[in-house]
């Protein structure tokens, strides 16, 4: 069996596969990190991703423009996650139980909307964003393939991570946006406008869950289906908190979880006898052993989902 | 702000008890009325698994003049709360599509001995539980064969996405369809794990095109929707599931299974409109049009004739497909 995996163009497929997978999961994390840090913890991501698929794809399908559809995208993950920082930060509400209902009620929502959408029509679909290969860089043997023939929303993606790495590590806006999630009140004594940043970092991770999402539509499917994230959304929480609370490690520990599932499904094709059961878990279990390793060296924010009141003591 | 707030919490109590209150006068005079609920593991517009189920609940519903809810996309933690939630407001009748309704019906079932549950593909049965077997792996013998018989590279595929049992008899029909044919073709599986995610349908068929397969065949829902793209993406041929699915692929489209729910909604339904309900497990076949072929006209003729040969031998019964739950890998 092992010559059947160990060539070249098994290798470059899978590399492929595992970039196509983790995608919208590094969007979703991307976002997830950027309210994390400053304290909110969005479980909604799932439902932020939900929105932007479908809200993309209903931007594309009536306007007929691929840009529309991802402009709609990103406004339909905003929305939801506006929704969860009017609750977690004006009203101060619990975060995860305001994050789970978020999910739940999107899904009933995207699922209302499509049925409305697609009542009495025969199969709907869009086109989908073509690949764009980089010169050079794409012909790097297997990693080439795999990162630098894809799409331009792949693109933006590495350019936000990197984007994101040098705002928390080298700018003063950065360290500001960071301090909040570590300690709120010692930055609002510092001059650190909170509640504001706060607002600023939930509608940067609407756009980038709704992002997540809408390329799952625009790139990959062209479709939309109920419920399509799957999972994704809790799994670009679990890549935050295994990378760490760093772009570079959620970017890691995505990529991760997309090789994992990139493997599995291929390793069913290939033939090798595994239970597909015992790989679905693969994701969770590598997080929750990282959990265990995580153990004495805290990296999550110190003020994660502890809503700030002015003056409150 | 709080009183506000107050002051809308009473206006929707108030509106909602008096909402109740109008119910229950109406309700009166249409007590007769039968009221059939119909519950579903996914959209009731997915092309496909669930979608059949609720046009055919809905057209013999129709015929016998019975009242149609439906719940959709529910997960097998829900189910049994469904049911109850179901069976508690006065349904008599409850409708579980999938083989995973089947325990939780069972369970649900002895509380409420006045409600009768009707589930699709289960083994299940009591005295207030029947169960309708469809032979999909009838559908899936002939989808082998053609798959067969179309393939030039020897290399034929078919994904599924949870490995419950009347799903693996598809899966395990259409091997056995391909290898009566060719008994040195190679039959590629795989399973998505999920009924929904559309995504990894299309790595899976990505990863079996790669790997040489030029016939999928899918059983996966709307996690299948993902395997008709890849198909389209790679032009290569695929079999749909379920329902028409020749929009989704309509020049690689090879043939549609039909389950036809109308027809064995019709036939359970019918038991309560005439009080004939024997809680059994009943088993329909391509002889009772529960299951049948739709074949596209992308298939050559004289492919389509062999595949109406073998479909003709089903139906009169000189041929038994092998109906096997067992998982091979």
């Amino acid at each position: 069996m092992l010559h059947d995996i160990l060539t070249v163009s098994f290798l470059t497929a899978f590399l492929s596969a595992t970039v196509r997978l983790a995608v919208p999961i590094i969007y979703g994390g991307l976002g997830e990190l950027v309210a994390e840090k400053t304290g909110i913890l969005n479980i909604g991501m799932e439902g932020v991703m939900l929105s932007g698929a479908f809200f993309s794809f209903a931007g594309a399908w009536f306007s007929g423009s691929i840009l529309v559809g991802l402009a709609c995208g990103i406004l339909g993950g905003m929305a939801v996650s506006m929704l969860h920082a009017f609750l977690s930060i004006r009203l101060a509400q619990d975060q995860t139980v305001s994050g789970l209902a978020l999910n739940l009620f999107m899904l009933g929502v995207t699922s209302f909307l499509y049925k409305y959408m697609s009542m009495g029509q025969s199969y709907q679909k869009i086109p989908t964003l073509s690949e764009i290969r980089i010169p050079l860089l794409s012909r790097i043997p297997f990693i080439g393939e795999a990162f630098f023939a894809r799409d331009v929303l792949t693109y933006v993606l590495y350019a936000l991570l990197i984007l994101t790495f040098v705002f928390y590590k080298k700018t003063n806006k950065g360290l500001s946006f960071a301090a909040i999630g570590e300690n709120a009140r010692a930055a609002a004594s510092a001059g650190v406008p909170v509640h504001k940043y706060q607002y600023i970092a939930m509608m940067i991770n609407g756009a980038l869950g709704g992002i997540g999402g809408a390329f799952l539509v625009l790139t990959q499917l062209g479709v939309f289906t109920e419920n399509m994230i799957s999972g994704r959304g809790y799994i670009a929480l679990a890549a935050v908190i295994l990378g760490r609370y760093k772009p570079q490690g959620m970017f890691a520990a995505a990529l991760l979880f997309g090789a994992a599932n990139a493997l599995q499904i291929r390793l069913q094709v290939v033939g090798i006898g595994i239970s597909p059961y015992l790989l679905a878990i693969l994701p969770y279990a590598i997080t929750l052993i990282a959990l265990i390793g995580a153990v004495g060296k805290r990296s999550e924010p110190e003020g994660l989902a502890k809503p700030y009141l002015k003056g409150a003591r | 702000m709080k009183k506000l707030l107050a002051v809308a919490l009473v206006l929707i109590l108030v509106f909602s008890l008096s909402a109740c209150g109008d119910k229950e006068e109406s309700s009166g005079g249409t007590e007769e009325t039968i009221k059939v609920a119909l519950c579903l593991s996914g959209a009731a517009n997915d092309q496909g698994w669930n979608q059949t189920a609720y046009e055919g609940a809905l057209k013999a519903c129709e015929k016998y003049g019975f009242e149609l809810a439906y719940t959709e996309n529910l997960t097998a933690a829900d189910i049994a709360s469904t049911f109850a939630d179901y069976a508690g407001a006065g349904y008599q009748v409850i409708i579980g599509h999938g083989y995973e309704f089947g325990d939780p019906a069972l369970e649900v079932a002895a509380n409420y001995p006045d409600t009768k549950f009707i589930i699709t593909e289960a083994d299940a049965a009591a005295d207030n539980v029947a169960s309708y077997v469809m032979a999909c792996e009838q559908t899936a013998y002939v989808e082998g064969i053609i798959a067969a018989l179309m393939t030039e590279s020897g290399k034929v595929g078919a994904i599924g996405p949870i490995q419950g049992d009347s799903l693996v008899k598809i899966v395990n029909g259409f091997e056995d369809g391909a290898k009566s044919i060719n008994p040195d073709i190679v039959v590629k599986s795989a399973w998505t794990n999920s009924f929904v995610d559309t995504q990894l349908g299309k790595e899976a068929a990505q990863a079996m095109i790669e790997d040489g397969v030029d016939v999928i065949k899918h059983c996966a829902n709307a996690s299948g929707n993902g395997v008709m793209d890849a198909a389209v993406a790679a032009d290569i041929w695929c079999q749909g599931d379920s329902y028409d699915q020749s929009s989704m692929a309509p020049d690689n489209i090879l043939d549609s299974a039909l389950y036809n729910l109308d027809v064995v909604l019709d036939i359970a339904l019918g038991t309560i409109a005439d009080d004939t309900f024997v809680g059994e497990v009943y088993n329909l076949g391509m002889a009772d049009n529960a299951v049948a072929m739709l074949l596209s006209d992308n298939l050559p003729d004289d492919v389509k004739a062999e595949a109406q040969k073998y479909i003709d031998e089903i139906i009169s019964g000189d041929l038994v497909v092998e109906r096997d739950y067992t998982i091979r890998s």
